[in-house]
């Protein structure tokens, strides 16, 4: 029911208006120089139009590191997490679980349990690991936060592969694990994108974990590294937003890409159940 | 035989060669035959230490690497290696505390805040310095310095380098409108007024007034100078419910309604303040000794406009006002191995020689009084040159709960500057909630 | 007919057989989450009902009952925090359900362009919530904010506004930039159940002579309630873990303005070091949770039913 009329398009432009101007004012300042980021009224426009501040955020602020760490972290955990996540929702799917809707529901609100709830205790488990200042210290943790999310979606996206085939792939002598792997992974290659996009934005912009078990410079992620850039008495605007503009390259590429396979994860997934 | 990692390395000859272990370790013959004895001889002839320094960055960069070099030219015998810690005071707290807490060797030493000294002593997270340094090394320091590091007559931390509040003022504005440099905040309420009435500037006076650590001590400084105080010299009476308190929070609030301070200040930290007064929109701006560099930077507007005062005081009482003590000091952890080795280096860094370096090439106040007082140092900047003449004052930091005191402190006060509370108000309930605090109800 | 039924016995101990199958499929996932999750869940309770001191030889534990949350009820600071914390949720997803639905509708009804704002409104949602934060404290700051700077511009105000310095303003401002990011997730969450809604039923309706008004609220609505209460339930609970924005942009004032529970949670724990009362506090935040996703349940037991069986 596609029927644009003008209020339809003069909405779509007042949405876009409010999702883009911020995201566009943090754009421009990214490229002002430092002494243009304080003035009252604000330039409108860099001038002069300046990178200082995205050479500075590499050179001085060390940047490329902690975008690395966010890469390795955010990476391992989305695959482990489909790993994973794959088995659980494939059993949950198609096999007899005893409680699976008490299990089903306690994994929904694990997935979105406050993190200040477990952050003490879950910074001494990793000092008794002696995992603080490690990437698997945080991606452990971010596995284990992810999962509950991703098995939903994929045990959802399992219901909706007919069940035929893998009956004939049983028959055919095909142990549970080959069924997987030849039979159902490439069917839910959307649902496997789905989670793979929740996973990958929460580790990718999760803050407190990450402040409290990997904050030496070293292990340091994007988000912790943005929030303590500057020495004790400055915040430099400039090079915050200049991070942040690369911090967002990779997400909204994949965001992107991804477009279909999150909205129709989130069809098929989440929603229909 | 807890021997450090240095040693071990540089003794094995060839790795020594690799790792490049400095002076003092001659690539010594194959260690393949005879290792014990080669490592033995070895270690000794390369006898040196090495500690671990945690500190945060400090305003300028290199400083820390800096100081290190000519500590370590200065005692061959011990090395230093540097861990970064955060820029953000809480969180660095919180790694440490954990970090010793849980028995770790490392750091050392390490940078804490002057605040500190009390919680960490209270839960043994540092040594006190007192019990294994003569009386005579803490008199080297500026006075009430060694005393603020102080906790139940032990002194936990000593005092590596000294922050306080000053008074920055526009030399070019007060020219043109032909006014004096402001002694009192009568005066510097009037100045404002007339700068602002003759458009030569937006604000008069910016300062720090959010919700956080930074307003406690612009607080401490105003009810310095009206004569309040928030706990007894023990820190186990509450003495904060006074009228002159009330005083000193009902003018940090008519700084805001009268228009000399612009409604913004509650929500300013120091860059906020800085920014301001950089983009020559105050007058006159309250912050710490670091903003004289920074107002001497290129591409501010006010480059070569800028004076520096200690605190203005309230007409009729002694002058200057109150200057609130921010800073540093060294702390060794109980767990360190080299406790010999972290006091030479506490010694050291403070000093004439380190603490002459720090003020030297990166302009932070020393915290030894001979240095403080030393023509030539004086000589450097403006700042160094008025430190001597500063009234400082300590945050109550006495006292194990200090940060709830803090806590307690700012939000409330903030909540007046704001208006959501009167003056009285916010004086009344910080009050009763610090006496909370004191009797171990308090959250 | 499916296969199944070709035979009885050989399905019973197939049957069996996928059992222990699917548990070895579940193990190690759910071993993860027990470890990671539930454990520290558990431990932080446990740490609630001690006072913990710390020494240099560790933490000392010391049972104290109910102390700690004795002494939460008795604080003013965790009573505002909790209700601070509750109606933000609330607040907050109200209204990012109302704009929320009105993108979709738009969002369905675009014949153009529709792919572009699709794409534009999953960026807030994979913004870093830390930026966001400092860009909105850039765009609210009271002196060289861009906000304040346009609306002076257009004569609307005459003097700055200082966002962040007022509480009822700050707590407004703070809901405003976490709508900006959240809204976006939830439109195209109700975007996805609009449009399993079937068409020819709508068309029905109109052929009836149903008004617009009308197919949305008795037709459309009733049928998308299980998307909207899962997108309810996620956000509500979400919201209530409010940490990063608060702690970037206000630091939780002014005065307590913004504090939520996990911002007071963290300072307890991490800036007084007081443990005991800190993972009491924690804790709260774990029943409350729990005590809203029983609730749901209940209200949404028929949604349940239908989603998880």
């Amino acid at each position: 029911m596609k029927q644009d009329t003008r209020w339809v398009r003069l909405s779509s432009i007042i949405v876009a208006l409010f999702i883009v101007l911020p995201l566009l004012w943090m754009l421009i300042t990214s490229f002002k120089s430092p002494s243009q980021v304080g003035i009252t009224p604000p330039p409108w426009l860099p001038h002069p139009f300046t990178w200082v501040n995205y050479r500075m955020s590499f050179t001085y602020f060390g940047f490329q590191r902690y975008f690395l760490n966010s890469v390795i972290v955010a990476v391992s955990s989305t695959l482990a997490v489909l790993l994973l996540g794959t088995g659980a929702g494939y059993a949950l799917a198609r096999t007899p679980v005893r409680g699976r809707m008490a299990l089903m529901v306690g994994l929904l609100v694990i997935s979105v349990f406050p993190e200040i709830a477990v952050i003490s205790p879950l910074y001494l488990l990793m000092r008794l690991l002696g995992w603080l200042d490690t990437y698997q210290g945080l991606i452990v943790p971010y596995t284990a936060f992810n999962l509950p999310f991703s098995i939903w979606i994929l045990r959802n996206y399992f219901l909706s592969i007919p069940r035929e085939m893998e009956e004939v792939a049983q028959i055919d002598g095909a142990s549970p694990f080959r069924t997987v792997v030849s039979v159902i992974l490439p069917q839910s290659t959307p649902g496997l994108f789905t989670a793979a996009v929740f996973t990958f934005t929460a580790t990718w912009t999760e803050f407190l974990m990450a402040l409290t078990i990997d904050s030496s410079t070293p292990f340091r992620t994007i988000p912790v590294g943005i929030a303590l850039f500057g020495a004790e008495f400055t915040v430099p605007y400039g090079n915050i937003f200049a991070a942040s503009v690369i911090s967002i390259v990779p997400i909204a590429l994949m965001v992107l890409i991804f477009r279909n396979a999150i909205v129709s994860g989130l069809t098929q997934g989440a929603v229909k159940g | 035989m807890t021997k450090p990692i240095g040693i071990v390395v540089c003794g094995a000859g060839l790795l020594a060669i690799i790792s490049g272990c400095g002076p003092g370790v001659a690539p010594g013959p194959a260690p393949s035959k005879k290792p014990a004895a080669v490592h033995k001889t070895k270690a000794k002839k390369a006898a040196f230490v090495t500690i671990d320094w945690a500190a945060s960055p400090i305003t300028q960069t290199g400083t820390r690497q800096h100081m290190i070099s000519a500590f370590e030219k200065a005692h061959p015998g011990i090395r230093v290696k540097l861990t970064t810690m955060s820029t953000n005071t809480d969180t660095t707290r919180a790694e440490l505390t954990t970090e010793i807490e849980g028995g770790s060797k490392t750091p050392d030493v390490y940078m804490g805040d002057v605040i500190w000294p009390a919680q960490f002593g209270h839960s043994g997270l540092a040594v006190p310095l007192s019990d294994h340094l003569p009386k005579s090394f803490f008199s080297r320091f500026a006075p009430g310095l060694a005393a603020g590091a102080s906790y139940h007559g032990k002194v936990y931390g000593a005092p590596f380098f000294m922050d306080a509040g000053l008074l920055y003022y526009r030399k070019d504005l007060l020219t043109k409108a032909s006014l004096p440099v402001p002694k009192t905040w009568q005066q510097l309420v009037s100045d404002s007024k007339a700068l602002e009435a003759k458009h030569l500037v937006k604000y008069g006076y910016v300062w720090e007034g959010a919700a956080y650590e930074g307003l406690t001590c612009v607080l401490m400084e105003f009810l310095g100078d009206q004569g309040a105080k928030v706990l007894n010299a023990a820190g186990n009476k509450v003495l904060l419910n006074s009228s002159a308190s009330d005083k000193a929070v009902s003018f940090m609030r008519s700084l805001i309604t009268s228009g000399v301070s612009p409604q913004a200040v509650t929500t300013y930290q120091e860059p906020d303040a800085m920014n301001a007064f950089d983009a020559g929109d105050a007058a006159f701006m309250r912050n710490w000794d670091y903003a004289w560099s920074n107002s001497q930077t290129k591409g501010t507007k006010v480059v070569g406009k800028v004076g520096v005062e200690p605190m203005p005081a309230f007409a009729g009482t002694t002058e200057p006002g109150y200057s609130c003590i921010g800073g540093w000091d060294l702390y060794v952890n109980p767990h360190s191995a080299h406790l010999a080795q972290d006091l030479t280096f506490v010694e050291w860094m403070t000093g004439a020689a380190g603490q002459k370096l720090l003020a030297d090439k990166y302009s932070e106040i020393p915290t030894n009084a001979a240095v403080q007082k030393n023509p030539a140092v004086k000589k450097l900047n403006p700042v160094l040159s008025i430190v001597p003449k500063l009234r400082l004052i300590a945050r109550p930091s006495g006292t194990p709960i200090y940060p709830m005191i803090s806590q307690a402190l700012y939000q409330n006060v903030n909540a007046a500057l704001t208006g959501q509370v009167s003056p009285k108000a916010a004086i009344t309930r910080a009050s009763q909630q610090i006496l909370t605090d004191l009797k171990g109800h308090g959250l | 007919m499916t296969i199944n039924h070709l035979t009885d016995r050989p399905k019973f101990s197939m049957q069996r057989r996928r059992a222990v199958t699917g548990l070895w499929f579940m193990a190690p996932g759910l071993l993860v989450v027990l470890a990671v999750t539930i454990f520290p869940i558990l431990y932080s309770i446990y740490m609630g009902f001690n006072t913990i001191s710390l020494t240099t030889h560790g933490f000392h534990f010391h049972w104290n009952g109910l102390g700690n949350y004795r002494l939460l009820l008795s604080s003013s600071l965790f009573r505002y925090a909790i209700v601070f914390t509750l109606v933000y949720a609330l607040v907050t997803v109200l209204v990012e359900l109302v704009l929320g639905m009105m993108t979709a509708l738009v969002l369905q009804r675009m014949a153009w362009g529709r792919p572009a704002l699709l794409a534009l409104l999953l960026l807030p949602w994979s913004l870093i919530t830390v930026i966001s934060a400092e860009m909105w404290g850039y765009i609210y700051n009271g002196v060289y904010g861009a906000l304040d700077a346009i609306l002076l511009e257009f004569g609307i105000i005459h003097k700055p506004i200082v966002w962040l310095g007022f509480a009822k303003l700050a707590i407004a401002s703070t809901m405003f930039a976490d709508v900006w990011k959240t809204m976006p997730f939830v439109a195209i969450l109700l975007l996805a159940g609009l449009e399993m809604v079937p068409v020819d039923v709508i068309e029905a309706a109109h052929m009836d002579g149903a008004s617009n008004w009308h197919v949305f609220w008795r037709i459309i609505l009733p049928l998308i309630r299980p998307t909207m209460s899962l997108a309810i339930l996620f956000r509500v609970l979400q919201a209530f873990g409010l940490f990063d924005l608060p702690f970037v942009l206000t630091g939780g004032g002014p005065g307590t303005a913004t504090e939520s529970i996990a911002v007071l949670g963290y300072q307890v724990m991490f800036q007084d070091l007081n443990f005991g009362p800190g993972a009491a506090v924690a804790s709260s935040t774990t029943v409350v949770v729990l005590i809203i996703a029983l609730a749901f349940l209940w209200v949404f037991r028929g949604m349940a039913e239908e989603g998880v069986a």
